[in-house]
């Protein structure tokens, strides 16, 4: 019986001050790892939108608990464009998610993937930005968002079909809640430039 | 045996890859690239060195029959640290180790240098054994994933080494690549070893079929074979009370 009760104080102070070493470290870390996750985001953003000084973020509600937030690059004539993300559950091997870029002439200003499965070497070559910008950059927003296999207008890459299909569907869903929720997009720009905020 | 032997065993006697063939899953993961290699090797490295530390310096306090669960704390740990300080200030190289970084702790070199080396040595050899094999280790993925980045994208650190006319060998960047160079790294490793033996008029043995070195991780409850000259504690009797 004390033997049994000896290792468990034991045990629970080696969790006891595993815990605490975890807890500081947690604190010191949130910081750091809120900015680094920031940043990302705010490098995915500039790289779909086209040049803006104020980058202005909608939260639009979607129904009962869901939200979709729309980042717009705002200058002195206006919204540059905004931006969006959007996911497809056709890729290849699990979910696609991409950011994308609307301009005011209604046409995609960029594409980025931010999250993907695709196989290295195949539909993972689609992550590469030159590539994204050569399909996807310019197009309308009213195109025909298939690929060109299934009678749309979109080129895939070869050995890719599948991941075409499935970044051509994101975008497509994405351009649909856009369009509904295009109204509700205020981009007001903040009375005072917030710090950081200008590119 | 000196710090030297033991530093030097977890290179080449004992590399846990190439001669334990332990704590394979992210070997064979994440070696599609030097970089990934390299990172997840360092990671490995510093949760090994801390938890060898550690484990040694509290092997007269941590009870024997709750020792697996207080070893798996003391690395869970360390491997949630790295996890935040990578995701703090790595945020790169997270991104495209991200799932295997919590697997660390389910890496069975880490949990097997603490129970067959750690826990019985004093903490300076102790940490002498986390350099080596922690060194051993991050090596080992060095070299997989410099043969698989130079076939399978025809670059290697990121550098493009035979310009765009290359046909990359997608199958080595694929997880049968990862088997592949596996294997012939490993037939390579004997060999060299074969040659060494013959040049120094030494008897070549070839490795046996389960050449696990000193580590004893799968022996803790029987005494079973013959195993290396380490004491093995019988955890087998039963709980008084």
């Amino acid at each position: 019986m004390k033997s049994i009760l000896n290792m468990a104080l034991r045990l629970s102070l080696i969790c006891g001050i595993a815990a605490l070493t975890l807890a500081n470290v947690a604190e010191l870390t949130r910081g750091p790892i809120a900015e680094s996750e920031a940043r990302a985001q705010r490098e995915a953003v500039e790289a779909v939108l086209p040049t803006f000084v104020q980058l202005v973020v909608d939260t639009v509600q979607q129904g009962e608990d869901g939200t979709v937030e729309y980042f717009s690059g705002v200058d002195d004539t206006g919204i540059t464009g905004t931006a969006f993300t959007s996911v497809s559950g056709l890729g290849y091997s699990g979910e696609i998610e991409i950011i994308l870029g609307v301009n005011p002439e209604d046409r995609i200003s960029g594409v980025r993937i931010l999250r993907h499965a695709e196989t290295p070497g195949l539909g993972a070559n689609y992550a590469d930005p030159e590539i994204l910008n050569r399909f996807y950059t310019g197009r309308l927003l009213g195109d025909n968002w298939k690929v060109t296999k299934d009678g749309g207008q979109v080129d895939a890459l070869t050995g890719a079909t599948i991941t075409g299909r499935a970044i051509a569907d994101a975008i497509e869903r994405g351009i649909r809640q856009y369009r509904l929720d295009k109204d509700r997009i205020k981009a007001e720009p903040a009375p005072i430039e917030v710090e950081g905020m200008a590119s | 045996m000196s710090y030297s032997e033991i530093f030097t065993r977890g290179i080449w006697k004992e590399n846990p890859i190439f001669r334990l063939l332990l704590g394979l899953c992210p070997v064979l993961a994440v070696t599609t690239s030097v970089e990934n290699g390299i990172g997840m090797g360092l990671a490995s490295t510093f949760v090994l060195i801390c938890s060898n530390l550690m484990v040694s310096l509290l092997r007269n306090f941590i009870p024997k029959k709750v020792r697996i669960p207080a070893y798996i704390v003391i690395i869970a740990s360390f491997v949630t640290v790295v996890d935040l300080v990578m995701h703090a200030w790595f945020f790169e190289l997270h991104k495209s180790l991200g799932l295997f970084i919590p697997l660390i702790v389910v890496n069975c070199i880490i949990l097997g240098r603490a129970e067959a080396f750690a826990s019985r040595n004093s903490w300076s050899l102790a940490l002498v054994d986390g350099v080596g094999m922690g060194l051993g280790f991050t090596l080992g993925l060095a070299i997989l994933g410099g043969v698989r980045e130079i076939f399978g994208s025809g670059s290697l650190l990121g550098f493009s080494l035979f310009g765009p006319s290359y046909p990359p060998v997608l199958v080595m960047i694929l997880p049968p690549g990862a088997f592949l160079t596996l294997g012939f790294l490993l037939a390579a490793m004997n060999r060299l070893e074969e040659k060494r033996a013959v040049r120094a008029g030494e008897a070549y043995e070839p490795p046996r079929e389960m050449d696990c070195g000193s580590c004893v991780l799968c022996m803790l409850d029987e005494n079973i074979g013959e195993g290396p000259a380490i004491e093995i504690t019988n955890t087998s009797e039963s709980l008084p009370g």
